[in-house]
């Protein structure tokens, strides 16, 4: 492809991981760096973190769903994990159970999985694969994760002072009046308030760099999908964030100053708080997926070596997506609103079904005729396929009113956002980590073992969250620190997947130490991918590109063009090159 | 909840024929996912229509995942082996694979909004009961005023409080929530909605037919689980109770069990058993709130550091305004029970407190009816 000679070469510049100053002064290098891959990479080891907290309180909640609690006739009380060990009533350890599953929800959403990919993979491989040398704003990129970082402390703090029981959506007025004697509930609200405006910024600063730093040559159809997708998402972000912000800053008020807006005690509407929240949080649903779609894109095309089925198709329905995601939002609510409301929103949200749909043919159809590699990033692409599909499809139920009406608020719920937000954009998450592993960190992972973890966590997962499609058709409702006998057996099976989940998760864990510490040296593109970011070194050096970069192919055009760094006898074109 | 365009489409929606619900014919998928099939005729209509809706699922995700499964087989990477050429978009099929699922999307909604009409709006001449959701309970109001204060065990659990229906009628539910949200879900009829605090919220069903099939021991009936299904906080999952649907007779038999014995004592245990039991005992242990055993007459000390001897205004006054006084050791939990009880049964309740304390003979100023002091103004946002 690409580069034309100019001016000087910098071959003796070094990669952005090489540190040029002693202990102190690199962890220094660090906290104040501009570079949007060391800021990309702190986020990922944030984000990590994040997803460690939170996968520790689910298996928590796990465990306690092992057995039912019960509380025999002459008072003493079996199955309760939590809580003293002589409770005077089940209730001590139930509000110990609710306060985990609102660690395990509050943190999964706004700390782990909003900020995973973009924040992540966005802010190393936006610029790289747009061909520039960072994001539009440097610094606001820094003062983002700065932000991120007292959001999640404030989280953090919460949880360290007892934790709230409000449910991650804060439903008034339960919010606006447990725990009255305390602010740690004040304090994870907050929180989330702090941690939008990180997002905001950063979809901001997304947004400008894909206007403004696109490399000479590529134009908006040249753009990678993963692009595409961030970029859709950053326009949610900016747009939906400060509506969110709004409401929890009202419903802080509420709780200091009793100002009556969503508390009925004090001549408030607690449905109008629901309105204000999902205005937000469904939008947010797709600033979840939007970026893990954009992943699959990348590896389906790479590791198949194929052009992608309907480029445009997937580009625009991303832009579909977002634009439509905007006026779903009461299809949380149908047992909450009128006839007329309930059947607009229960229209609406099959509308955003059918971009999702195009989607999931257009990947399918990428396989056709590839050269498909089966490695980690491919396993968990085509893992991506087959889960995402089944909570795509377990949405048309929620969606329709009548079934809805039975299935809201069980576990069938948990299960279909389960399989959509981890069996969609965990899977994506891990897929593309492995799938830029080199290119971050210079090194190999061992695919063997990676291979293994990938097929631990799929089959822990769907022992996990299967089940639970079960339970709630059956009857069992969501926050339910204890159930009827009949239900048993599932949740046990349930929390044997997510032991299975954990030792996948464990492999991969190992397997990314050991390739740090061991790994063979990675060449700067293993893949053989046409994207920006295979030209340059493994680990990119500091300013990216040793020249400037100029666009001569498509993002996919494996057919006519062999990849940067590779050798043509690995990576073959094929016998007649394409006419298109 | 009816608006007026919902008329035409009600005639729609009564269009389905009425079937004789047995207590499971459920097979095959129907089974694992249900168990048992729906219990009132919209439940079932709403089994059919999720079974339609998985069926179309199944056929898209089986051939979605046999194309990737073939495709990866067969087009496996062979070193050396460059991919075939193939085009990167043809529109007359994207077209078909847009239009054919958005057709078969549009059919689950409408065929989702018939089923949602059915279960929302009421039959005329319906069995009216009010139900009110609290931390932790269901009370259940029959038109007669009786309430119910049966338990049994049932699932594992004891104290499942048990609310009786008459078979083959319609049902119309009311509800109303005394504290936070709640949702009264009968998986069963396949039907939920929230209960709030500012607004009555609402459904209808017809009850179940019985057949020889429901005999039991105890005659002839058949159980229908209720679950709250809002998040409401500490003892969200234990808010559960039975809906008993029997025969007309024996459904007026037990409504007349239900009412009132003559004895205060004994209606009293029974106001308890419906709405108290959750947070308090009788037997000294502590719960949520005190025990009531020998607390009448008992000088109570609070957390500011007062106390009282619990006479029928100390009584009145925690039932009525429960945060105006805490007692030592626990948390202002309770919310108004303003509207909720009526004079009768605080007097009930006072009497049956009476007959499980020893202190009674502590001096009581009349009944205490008379001089109602609790007062609604202060310390409601404490909750
Ligand atoms: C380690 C694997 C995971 C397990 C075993 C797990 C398990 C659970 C369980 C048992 C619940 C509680 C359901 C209830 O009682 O209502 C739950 C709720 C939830 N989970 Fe997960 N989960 C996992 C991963 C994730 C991930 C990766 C995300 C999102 C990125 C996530 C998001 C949520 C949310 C938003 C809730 C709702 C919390 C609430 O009801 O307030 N979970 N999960
Ligand atoms: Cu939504
Ligand atoms: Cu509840």
């Amino acid at each position: 492809m690409t580069t034309a000679e100019t001016t000087h070469d910098h071959h003796d510049e070094g990669s952005y991981l090489t540190p040029k100053y002693g202990v102190m002064g690199t962890i220094w290098d660090w906290m104040t760096t501009v570079d949007h891959k060391k800021i990309g990479v702190m986020y990922l080891f944030a984000v990590l973190f994040m997803f460690f907290l939170g996968g520790v309180a689910a298996l928590a909640v796990r465990l306690e769903l092992l057995e039912p609690v019960r509380v025999a006739a002459d008072g003493t009380i079996t199955g309760q994990l939590f809580g003293p060990a002589n409770p005077e009533s089940i209730a001590t350890g139930n509000n110990i159970f609710n306060r985990l599953f609102t660690l395990h929800g509050a943190i999964m959403v706004f700390m782990f999985i909003i900020p995973s990919v973009p924040a992540a993979l966005g802010n190393f491989f936006l610029p790289l694969m747009l061909g520039a040398k960072d994001v539009a704003f440097p610094r606001l990129n820094l003062f983002s994760w700065y932000i991120y970082v007292v959001g999640s402390l404030f989280g953090v703090f919460s949880i360290i002072l007892g934790g709230v029981d409000t449910g991650w959506t804060f439903y008034t007025p339960y919010s606006t009046t447990t725990d009255a004697d305390h602010w740690r509930v004040l304090l994870m609200v907050l929180a989330a308030f702090v941690l939008g405006f990180s997002s905001i910024l950063t979809g901001l600063n997304f947004i400008v760099t894909t206007h403004k730093l696109r490399a000479p040559g590529m134009g908006w159809f040249d753009m990678p999908l993963f692009i595409w997708a961030i970029y859709a998402t950053s326009i949610i972000q900016v747009l939906a964030t400060p509506v969110i912000g709004i409401t929890l800053l009202l419903l802080i008020f509420e709780r200091l100053f009793k100002v009556g807006i969503f508390d009925p005690a004090l001549g408030g509407d607690p449905v109008l708080y629901q309105h204000f929240f999902w205005f937000y949080s469904h939008p947010v649903v797709y600033v979840m997926i939007l970026p893990g779609m954009g992943i699959i894109s990348e590896i389906l095309s790479v590791h198949a070596r194929k052009h992608i089925f309907g480029y445009r198709a997937i580009a625009f329905s991303s832009l579909g997506i977002a634009a439509v995601s905007f006026i779903v939002w009461g299809h949380h609510m149908f047992t909450a609103m009128g006839e007329l409301a309930s059947t607009i929103f229960s229209a609406l949200t099959f509308l955003v079904a059918i971009p999702t749909a195009i989607k999931m043919f257009n990947w399918i159809a990428t396989l056709y005729k590839g050269s498909i590699a089966i490695n980690t990033p491919m396993l968990y692409a085509l893992s991506f396929l087959f889960l995402f599909s089944i909570g795509g499809l377990t949405g048309l139920p929620l969606g329709a009113l009548a079934t809805d009406l039975h299935l809201h608020d069980s576990y069938f719920v948990v299960a279909h956002f389960h399989y959509t937000m981890m069996g969609g954009t965990v899977i994506a998450f891990l897929g593309g980590i492995h799938h830029w592993w080199p290119k971050m960190f210079g090194r190999m992972y061992n695919e063997r073992a990676g291979m293994i973890g990938c097929v631990l966590v799929f089959i822990g997962f769907n022992l996990t969250f299967m089940t639970q499609f079960f339970l709630g058709t059956q009857g069992m409702p969501r926050r339910y620190a204890s159930y009827i006998d009949e239900f048993q057996t599932l949740h046990v099976l349930s929390t044997y997947g997510s032991w299975i989940l954990l030792a996948g998760f464990l492999v991969h864990l190992f397997n990314f130490i050991h390739s740090l510490v061991a790994g063979p040296k990675a060449p700067p593109n293993p893949w053989g991918g046409l994207t920006l970011e295979w030209e340059t070194e493994s680990p990119p050096i500091e300013h990216n590109f040793h020249h400037e970069v100029l666009v001569q192919h498509g993002p996919y055009d494996f057919d006519t063009v062999v990849p940067p760094h590779c050798d043509e006898r690995e990576f073959p074109l094929p016998e007649t090159p394409a006419s298109h | 909840m009816t608006m007026p365009f919902s008329l035409p489409l009600t005639t729609l929606a009564n269009a389905v024929p009425p079937v004789r619900v047995l207590p499971n014919n459920a097979d095959g998928f129907q089974e694992i996912f249900f168990r048992t099939n729906g219990q009132t005729d919209s439940a079932v209509w709403t089994d059919g229509l999720f079974m339609l809706t998985f069926w179309f699922s199944t056929f898209f995700f089986v051939l979605l995942m046999g194309l990737l499964v073939y495709w990866c087989i067969i087009y496996r990477r062979r070193p050396g082996v460059p991919q075939k050429i193939s085009p990167s978009h043809n529109t007359p099929l994207e077209i078909l694979w847009t239009v054919v699922p958005s057709s078969g999307m549009l059919v689950i909604f409408f065929l989702g909004f018939q089923g949602y009409m059915d279960k929302l709006v009421p039959a005329s001449g319906a069995l009216q009961l009010e139900v009110t959701g609290f931390k932790w309970d269901w009370k259940v109001s029959y038109p007669d005023g009786t309430q119910t204060g049966q338990t049994v065990t049932l699932g594992g659990r004891n104290d499942i409080k048990v609310h009786a229906l008459p078979e083959d009628t319609e049902v119309s539910l009311r509800l109303l929530s005394n504290d936070v949200i709640h949702a009264f879900w009968i998986p069963d009829f396949r039907m939920k909605m929230d209960v709030f605090p500012n607004r009555y919220t609402g459904y209808g069903f017809r009850t179940p037919v019985l057949g020889p099939e429901d005999d039991h021991p105890e005659g002839r009936y058949r159980d229908h689980w209720v679950f709250c299904a809002e998040y409401c906080g500490d003892l969200h999952s234990e808010m559960a109770a039975v809906l008993r649907v029997m025969p007309r007779a024996d459904y007026e038999q037990w409504l007349k069990d239900q009412g009132s014995s003559g004895d205060p004592v004994i209606d009293g245990k029974r106001v308890y058993s419906s709405m108290c039991a959750t947070c308090h005992t009788v037997n000294g242990a502590k719960n949520i709130g005190p025990s009531w055993m020998n607390l009448y007459g008992s000088t109570r000390e609070f957390e500011d550091g007062t106390s009282q001897i619990a006479d029928d205004n100390y009584i009145r006054e925690s039932i009525l305004n429960p945060n105006a006084k805490i007692v030592k050791g626990f948390q202002p939990q309770m919310t108004s029970y303003q509207g909720v009880i009526n004079d009768t049964d605080i007097a009930n309740v006072i009497a049956y407190m009476k007959s499980i304390s020893e202190h009674v003979e502590q001096p009581a100023e009349g009944e205490g009816e008379g001089e109602a002091p609790a007062s609604e103004t202060d310390a409601e946002g404490e909750g």
